[in-house]
């Protein structure tokens, strides 16, 4: 049964590369239609020195004299093949320019990712669990407090502190441990507020519910309580908030990469912005596109793994669906016992009420067991 | 008949426990099961020892006192019942008892001694080992106490581990073995389960299993299976009470329903509004009671009073013998011509009603309905199977049955909200129309009053506009007279116009759902479906709201298709019967010879299970 997963995984990655390839079109064109002609305002520009022969060379690569809609089949074929093109303002490959900063902006998003969710997961338990209630306060109005304050006056504050007062970091040494670890702060921050805010929206309604009483009329200690029982539930919006401040890690990390003096993404961007070097452009703005929806991708493949339930709506609409994990791995449990394996795969891969009358049905027949055996066995 | 023999095997079963074991054990079984003696009307000398003993208790939300002064005694081996309308605060002493009122709540004032431990004195920390292992805790919705994205497995696990067993593999062993102890099918598919795929009443038995299995002292069962159709509700209590026999577990019902508290418990514990109002022997707070409340109480359950509203019925109709032809309808004609108006002019209408009158109001001919299945050969679930019945004009028909029975996708059916696959639905003689316009000519006069009055009005409107809207959707007459029919409307179900300006969320439930009732009568229609219009509505609410649709019935000459799963409330208000079970027609007749005499096991045991303290009158 596990192929029905796999058939919605494989669905989602499809509608994930058309995604990115329209993502590619739509920029290719935005970009076109802006004014300026990135021949005269580039590669005739006496700064870059190109000879004619090269202009011309460049040129009939782009197809610059050919009619858009020639110049995007070209620039979409390549694209396909993964040739991103060749930069104007350096007359290099533009896999390779980007791959050389790309490293660094991705230590730099997952570093911050990292950090926002322990300062995320730490602020939302604290404002629950701090045995100070104005403590508690001031956390939950932690997350706004960091929301309103911009990027760099925390990368500011953080160099000024750290770096000038307290020697932990060289500002000429933007890549070593202790620079990325504070550059990787100042990005999270704001991120963990987003997280953090919705960790507690979701942890106020979890413990609000039934379960969460039945659970501690069970004995459970407090932290035993919100580990095993309300982060799993609390985390699904988390995933969800997460999937999309991805895309803000990526913006953000160019301010940031500035502030730190570090080379990456950000700076590439920011040279080829004032450069119009549409090549590149278009590269980042695809690469944007394809962690993006990657990303988005993890997330809605992570939701059926986090929520049972999940998986049957999933499988109520798409009349096969997701149900299959919870039917393969609940079916591995009670082999050998005589359970009816099939009946609970097929009750959970019907639509919701469907499973639940057939389940309830099954039961509630089951359920009169003369009493002299249940008493014997007790 | 399964009903039945699990009861009198229980019986026996508690017989030979006497008779074999000995010592305090016996006494206590012989205590719990003895049919009600004398003895227990007055206080014997050698009654069991408190086990839980409530002092003096209040609690408060902040500045809104919720309890006052509440005294009660639980013995043990024995079942205390605490029942209440919604607001009396029974399970706020539940939950002051096992410590778990939410946040804000002021800490509860007096004593609640365990044993002669004054709880309320013990710290947090002092007081975690007694969770579960000595007070335990069955709650109330069992969809939403077992948490939904763990698996039933993780979270015996908890309840296995408070017998301070180190290992997984002996917790999972200790788990199975309670989940079969409470008779659950198939014990290793329940562990490896997530709760959404259990029924409500399997559910239940796993919450149960999971409270008992850390061998409590004490079992707070707060409404244990109001949420629960009424033959797993039986099966569930029974199961409660052999538990309590044979663990000499000590239960605190709380509920609020007086039949079932007297049937199942010693001693019962009336509150109103935080305060005890009689306290005693269940037969004596039953049979003689000394408070008023109790009396209302005991006068508003309809499974203890059975021709409560047939009086009602027969004066009104008496006084209303004079004028048998249904009112005329402030409207204009019905736009298409497939439903038929009862016209514009009087005396057609009078002519189309005695011409009708042969003519049933609802006919159901053969229908069938199937959901799912088909494309990959499963079997779908049927919700209708060759259901057939007809309801007269004026009468009150019930649709009973349990959970999936079918009773909901019939009316969907009737309203044109779910087609047949195979049969006819009549209405006056004529088909229920497909169109979508033909439709609202027909709901004009088919109105529905829905189960739950805290959702069925749009919390942001004022009662004046929510009355008014099928008055504008179907454009019945001017502006200014629309103003006129919902104050007459509102006067109907007893509110007036003080009420027009009032929000939803200014009204008590049963204001509600008399504004619904309102709402569904303000368009005159001919035939009212009644979905569970009670269900959600203390027993007091609910007898007033019975009245108001008796009486409306009276006087507008009123069909009733009234849906319930609850037949002491079908006894009362209803005139024939259709007893539904998976999409099939069990059994048919006047509600007199159902009750006098159910032809079918089935409806013998639906009957069986409804709590009637009439075993111990």
């Amino acid at each position: 049964m596990r192929h029905l997963y796999l058939a919605y995984a494989g669905r989602r990655t499809g509608q994930a590369i058309v995604v990115v390839l329209l993502t590619y079109v739509v920029t290719f064109l935005a970009i076109s239609v802006l004014p300026g002609d990135p021949v005269t305002s580039t590669l005739r520009n006496p700064e870059n020195g190109f000879s004619e022969e090269e202009i011309a060379r460049i040129v009939s690569y782009y197809g610059l004299d050919q009619p858009v809609a020639v110049q995007l089949w070209q620039a979409l074929s390549r694209f396909l093949v993964g040739d991103l093109g060749v930069s104007m303002r350096t007359n290099l490959p533009v896999a390779q320019l980007v791959g050389a900063v790309v490293g660094s902006t991705l230590v730099l998003a997952a570093s911050a990712l990292a950090v926002a969710l322990v300062l995320a997961g730490a602020i939302a338990y604290g404002a629950h669990r701090f045995p100070w209630a104005p403590g508690r306060s001031l956390l939950r109005s932690l997350p706004s407090f960091f929301l309103s304050v911009p990027t760099f006056v925390i990368g500011l504050v953080l160099i000024y502190v750290f770096a000038f007062d307290l020697g932990l970091f060289r500002v000429i040494e933007p890549d070593s441990a202790w620079a990325t670890f504070f550059a990787a702060l100042t990005l999270g921050v704001p991120v963990s507020a987003q997280l953090a805010e919705v960790l507690i929206a979701g942890l106020d309604h979890e413990a609000q519910q039934e379960y969460t009483s039945v659970a501690r009329s069970r004995g459970l200690g407090e932290a035993r309580l919100y580990l095993r029982h309300l982060l799993k539930p609390s985390s699904l919006p988390v995933v969800t908030v997460l999937a999309l401040t991805v895309g803000e890690l990526l913006g953000g990390a160019v301010i940031t990469e500035t502030i730190f003096g570090r080379t990456g993404i950000g700076s590439l961007v920011q040279r080829s912005v004032s450069t119009q070097d549409l090549p590149v452009l278009q590269a980042v703005v695809a690469l944007a596109a394809v962690v993006f929806v990657v990303v988005n991708l993890a997330a809605d493949l992570l939701y059926p793994l986090l929520d049972p339930r999940v998986r049957r709506v999933g499988s109520a609409r798409s009349g096969a669906g997701v149900g299959a994990v919870g039917a393969g791995s609940a079916g591995v449990g009670s082999v050998g016992a005589g359970t009816p394996d099939g009946e609970l795969e097929s009750a959970d891969v019907l639509a919701a009420f469907v499973a639940d009358e057939q389940l309830a049905a099954v039961g509630d027949s089951a359920i009169e067991v003369p009493l002299e055996e249940r008493v014997r066995v007790s | 008949m399964t009903l039945q023999a699990l009861r009198s095997s229980g019986a026996a079963r508690a017989g030979a426990d006497a008779a074999v074991g000995g010592g305090t054990t016996a006494t206590t079984v012989a205590e719990a099961t003895a049919p009600p003696s004398p003895a227990l009307d007055q206080p014997a000398p050698d009654q069991p020892a408190p086990v839980l003993q409530v002092h003096d208790l209040s609690v408060a939300y902040g500045a809104r006192r919720v309890v006052s002064g509440v005294d009660l005694t639980l013995r043990r081996g024995t079942s205390l019942a605490l029942i209440g309308e919604s607001g009396s605060g029974k399970s706020t002493i539940a939950r002051s008892v096992l410590r778990l009122l939410p946040r804000g709540a002021s800490t509860p004032q007096g004593r609640i001694e365990v044993d002669g431990r004054d709880l309320l004195a013990l710290s947090d920390r002092a007081f975690r080992p007694l969770r579960g292992r000595t007070l335990a805790f069955v709650p109330q919705d069992p969809a939403s106490s077992l948490n939904p994205v763990r698996r039933i497995g993780a979270q015996a696990q908890e309840a296995a581990a408070l017998l301070g067993e180190r290992d997984a593999g002996r917790r999972r062993e200790l788990a199975l073995e309670a989940f079969a102890d409470v008779g659950l099918p198939d014990p290793e598919r329940v562990y490896d389960a997530y709760p959404h795929q259990l029924s409500g009443g399997m559910l239940q038995r796993v919450l149960i299993a999971l409270a008992v299995l850390p061998q409590p002292r004490v079992l707070v069962a707060d409404e244990p299976t109001s949420a629960l159709d009424v033959t797993v509700q039986r099966r569930i209590l029974d199961l409660l009470e052999e538990l309590r026999r044979t663990r000499e577990l000590s239960l605190l019902l709380i509920t609020h329903d007086l039949a079932l508290a007297a049937e199942r418990a010693e001693e019962i514990v009336v509150l109103r509004d935080g305060r005890v109002q009689e306290a005693g022997p269940a037969r004596q707070v039953l049979h003689a009671p000394t408070s008023d409340y109790a009396r209302a109480l005991r006068a508003d359950v309809p499974a203890l009073n059975p021709d409560r509203l047939r009086e009602l019925r027969a004066s009104l109709e008496v006084r209303d013998a004079v004028v048998p032809a249904p009112e005329d309808r402030p409207d204009q004609a019905a736009p298409d011509g497939e439903h038929r108006s009862s016209g514009d002019v009087a005396s057609a209408a009078a002519w189309a009603s005695t011409a009708r009158a042969a003519t049933p109001r609802i006919a159901f001919e053969g229908v069938h309905r199937t959901f799912g299945g088909g494309a990959a050969g499963r079997a779908g679930v049927v919700a209708a199977e060759d259901v057939t019945f007809t309801v007269a004009p004026g009468t009150t028909h019930a649709l009973v049955g349990e959970s999936g029975s079918g009773k909901t996708t019939a009316v969907r059916m009737l309203l044109g909200l779910e087609r047949p696959d195979a049969g006819r639905i009549l209405v006056d003689g004529e088909p229920v129309p497909t169109s979508p316009r033909a439709l609202r000519g027909l709901r004009r006069h088919l109105q529905l009053v829905y189960q739950n009055p805290f959702t069925s009005l749009d919390p942001t409107w004022r009662v004046g506009r929510l009355v008014c809207e099928p008055l504008d959707r179907f454009g019945v007459g001017r502006r200014s007279e629309r103003a006129d029919l919902v104050v007459a409307a509102l006067d109907d179900v007893g509110l007036g116009a003080a009420f027009l300006a009032r929000s939803p969320h200014e009204l008590s439930g049963g204001q509600r759902q008399r504004v619904a009732i309102a709402r569904a009568l303000v368009t005159r229609p001919d035939t009212v479906v009644l979905d569970e219009p009670t269900s959600a509505l203390d027993v007091s609410v609910q007898a007033d709201i019975l009245d108001v649709l008796v009486r409306l019935q009276a006087e507008h000459g009123l069909t009733y298709l009234f849906v319930s799963h609850d037949l002491g409330l079908v006894r009362q208000l209803a005139d024939t019967v259709t007893v539904l079970r998976n999409g099939r027609v069990v059994e048919q007749s006047s509600a007199a010879d159902l009750f006098a005499g159910p032809r079918e096991a089935y409806t013998r045991a639906l009957l069986a299970a409804v709590p009637r303290a009439e075993e111990l009158a």
